[in-house]
């Protein structure tokens, strides 16, 4: 049950607001304007519902590359058999192994 | 009257995204929800700013979150039930104007470290100059009397008495809608709304 005080109070605020002037009233309106025209043109909006998957793409990545740091340099096999059949290298062939085979080796990977 | 019949036949439309036929019918589907929106947000823009003034206590950073307000809700909202935008405008509407509280408090603080400044001079606006609804002069400086003392009251009240108090009074929402519009149970909505209307009485006894 309203009360003559609630009454009171309503149409004072009621007048208030009807009151408004037009500076304020002009504002309103454009501010209306501008918020309807987002239905009329949904397609320029399209984009924002990409923005939360992309970021959290964007994220990903970037976390990866942090986790995993700079690459290492990795030798390549004709490197490798190069040191193992260098003259100069015998720690790499124990005795008791061919280095013939390393030589053929390299040979075949030159080939 | 007109706004009524019109209202109501908004009122018994299907909700945009709901139809599933041809391009067409969404085309009018979204004519008829722009009319509805732009006929719902003509008829609070004007109450909603009160309040947002109320509670900011600037014009511009009122019309900020009424505009805000306006923009989330066709953005976010448009698509459901017209007789829930009421209610979702005014919560979008009382976070905004509690967002904004903050930032205030924030920069507040900063600002007091900062050495004085003035604001630049406003423009002459013809607009903002112009002539609004008149009652007689006598009527005129009972209102503004009347406005100023309530105006400064509702000011200030603690921001959920002075929400519930326009919510319910002023926009008309009843116990559900408010509750909901606040984010609290009807309970809570009940007691502040009480509350407001004692310290209010308190101090507007004898004017009102």
């Amino acid at each position: 049950m309203t009360t003559d005080f609630e009454k009171r109070t309503r149409e004072v605020l009621e007048e208030s607001a009807a009151r408004l002037d037009g500076h304020t009233r002009s504002r309103l309106t454009q501010a209306r304007h501008a918020a309807l025209a987002q239905l009329e043109n949904p397609a320029r909006n399209w984009w924002r519902s990409y923005v939360p998957a992309g970021a959290a793409a964007a994220v990903a990545v970037l976390a990866v590359v942090i986790w995993s740091g700079p690459t290492q340099p990795v030798a390549g096999p004709v490197e490798d058999m190069e040191i193992l059949a260098d003259a100069d290298a015998p720690d790499f062939v124990e005795d008791g192994e061919d280095p013939e085979f390393y030589e053929w080796a390299v040979g075949e990977v030159e080939s | 009257m007109t706004a009524f019949v019109t209202l109501a036949g908004v009122y018994n439309t299907p909700i945009l995204g709901s139809v599933s036929g041809g391009g067409r019918i969404k085309d009018q589907d979204s004519m008829t929800t722009s009319r509805a929106l732009d006929q719902f947000l003509s008829g609070v823009e004007r109450r909603a700013f009160k309040i947002a003034q109320l509670g900011l206590r600037n014009d511009d950073d009122a019309l900020d979150a009424v505009q805000d307000a306006m923009m989330k809700l066709v953005q976010s909202y448009a698509s459901r039930p017209v007789d829930e935008w009421r209610p979702l405008f005014y919560r979008i509407l009382a976070n905004g104007i509690r967002d904004m509280q903050r930032r205030r408090t924030v920069r507040g603080r900063i600002m007091a470290w900062l050495p004085g400044r003035v604001d630049e001079e406003e423009e002459f606006d013809p607009i903002a100059e112009a002539p609004s609804h008149d009652a007689g002069p006598a009527k005129r400086l009972e209102l503004d009397e009347a406005m100023g003392v309530l105006e400064t009251a509702v000011a200030a009240l603690p921001p959920r008495q002075q929400q519930a108090f326009l919510l319910r009074n002023f926009e008309g929402l009843d116990v559900n809608e408010t509750a909901s519009a606040m984010g609290c149970s009807e309970g809570s909505v009940k007691t502040h709304y009480f509350r407001a209307l004692e310290s209010l009485r308190a101090k507007l006894g004898e004017v009102f």
